[in-house]
């Protein structure tokens, strides 16, 4: 493959920001939605989303 | 704008029904995400061909031109979301505004990035000050200013009123982005993929190339979701919190 | 006006005029500075509006068909090659390696100064390429058939080469 560093430079850095992004906000909504549930107290009466 | 649509629009306002919502949909965007990115990518870097005359470093593009869409898309999102905020002071637009900001920089660090790793093997320069990097830069600068202000006041309220004028300013940048390599001479090429003709690219090139800009899109809009429903919980957190504060 | 009746409305009206405003004051802008805003001046234009002696300028254009001569001075290669836009062509000399891109027919890209001869000195060569891609076999058929003239170096249109459909095996 020609340029092979430059390619497997993009694929990684997109890569990596993809998932960095993806479990940055996939952990966020799980402390928020912990977080959330200690504490409100309308949680038996409303579905929790 | 009549009182009626106003009001619907406030309708998905309900934190309780956008919570409902979003995470019904939510799968439904990051899965076909999920697959449409990394298989659009292995097709384009292991089946498509190589181009006649850069090679593999083409294979770039399946990335690049993905990044260069939603850096522009993300902000055209941003300024509705501003102009929802500082006309209808639409309270989830506000929050959207926010959450958007730091992903939409985030794929235009990526476009000039892989554009950078793009034209050092093909131009000969990482850089070069023509009319297309340049506006996308400003772009960029655009999404960290708009980070920076809504972040900068005390009181959030007027943070949101701040970055939405500064989106709604950023504008003007977009049909320059989107014309610059039409209107001047620059060393960035013109569109391959216009409205008004057929794509001068190849159909084993081509379909890759948009299985990776809706995998990147869906991805992107799965990721603004996920950050807009930790958003609308962590205000009702704060909000709950300062009721017991104030109640006890 | 209803609109300004309102507060939302008013909001509203300063956030188009506002936009309007903007969007004029930037068109004024940019077509005043258009000049300014090109990153290279052809051969064409350079000849229509010869700049000064010694000023550093981009001149960028295709690389004739033909015109490159590679050679060595000093021991570093050393290459001259004329550049053209179709009205008109500038010799053009460059001591430094090339980029992997350049050939003839090409789009290039050159940072440098002109001389009293009419003659221009490249302290660097950027290549250019087109917004065409497509697989090295399909770029043969269709100088192999004729449709790619070589001498024009431009790939032919999209449509007459393009379809929606994927290639059948071997191209």
């Amino acid at each position: 493959m020609t340029h092979l560093p430059y390619v497997a430079a993009s694929y990684a850095l997109a890569l990596v920001v993809g998932a960095a992004f993806a479990v940055d906000a996939w952990l966020r909504v799980r402390r928020a939605a912990r977080r959330l549930e200690a504490i409100d107290p309308r949680r038996n009466r409303e579905p929790r989303g | 704008m009549s009182p009626a649509s106003g009001r619907s629009l406030h309708r998905f306002a309900n934190p309780g029904r956008f919570l409902r919502i979003s995470g019904r949909v939510l799968p439904f965007l990051a899965v076909p995400a999920l697959v449409l990115t990394l298989g659009g990518l292995a097709w384009g870097l292991f089946v498509a061909p190589a181009d006649y005359q850069q090679g593999d470093a083409m294979r770039i593009i399946y990335i690049h031109v993905p990044a260069a869409w939603l850096a522009s898309g993300g902000y055209l999102g941003l300024a509705i979301c501003a102009l929802l905020s500082f006309v209808w002071r639409h309270p989830l637009a506000d929050l959207a505004a926010v959450e958007i900001g730091p992903v939409g920089a985030a794929f235009t660090a990526l476009c000039l990035a892989t554009g950078s790793l793009w034209g050092k093997p093909m131009w000969g320069a990482w850089w070069v000050w023509d009319a297309r990097l340049t506006s996308v830069l400003v772009l960029f600068f655009l999404y960290l200013g708009h980070i920076a202000l809504v972040r900068a006041f005390d009181e959030p309220e007027r943070g949101y009123r701040a970055g939405a004028i500064l989106a709604l300013i950023g504008v003007v940048n977009l049909p320059i982005i989107k014309f610059s390599v039409d209107w001047w001479n620059t060393l960035h090429q013109p569109s391959t993929i216009t409205v008004t003709g057929a794509p001068s690219m190849h159909v084993d090139m081509l379909w890759p190339l948009l299985v990776c800009v809706l995998g990147f899109s869906l991805g992107f809009a799965a990721v603004v979701t996920a950050r807009l429903r930790a958003a609308v919980m962590e205000r009702r957190i704060r909000g709950l919190l300062l009721a017991q504060a104030q109640g006890s | 006006m209803s609109l300004l009746r309102t507060r939302k409305g008013r909001r509203l009206a300063v956030v188009l005029l506002g936009l309007m405003g903007l969007g004029s004051a930037t068109g004024l802008a940019l077509m005043a500075f258009s000049d300014t805003l090109v990153f290279f001046v052809t051969p064409g234009d350079m000849v229509e509006n010869p700049p000064p002696a010694g000023r550093s300028l981009r001149l960028g254009g295709l690389v004739e068909n033909g015109s490159v001569v590679r050679d060595r001075r000093d021991g570093k290669p050393v290459a001259r090659f004329r550049v053209t836009d179709g009205r008109a062509a500038v010799d053009v000399e460059f001591a430094g390696i090339l980029p992997d891109l350049f050939r003839e027919g090409q789009g290039v890209v050159s940072l440098g100064t002109l001389r009293p001869d009419g003659s221009f000195l490249a302290s660097e060569v950027l290549a250019k390429h087109d917004e065409t891609y497509m697989p090295k076999e399909v770029a043969e058929a269709l100088k192999k058939s004729g449709q790619w003239k070589p001498e024009t170096g431009q790939a032919p249109p999209a449509g007459t080469w393009n379809t929606l459909s994927p290639r059948k095996s071997g191209g």
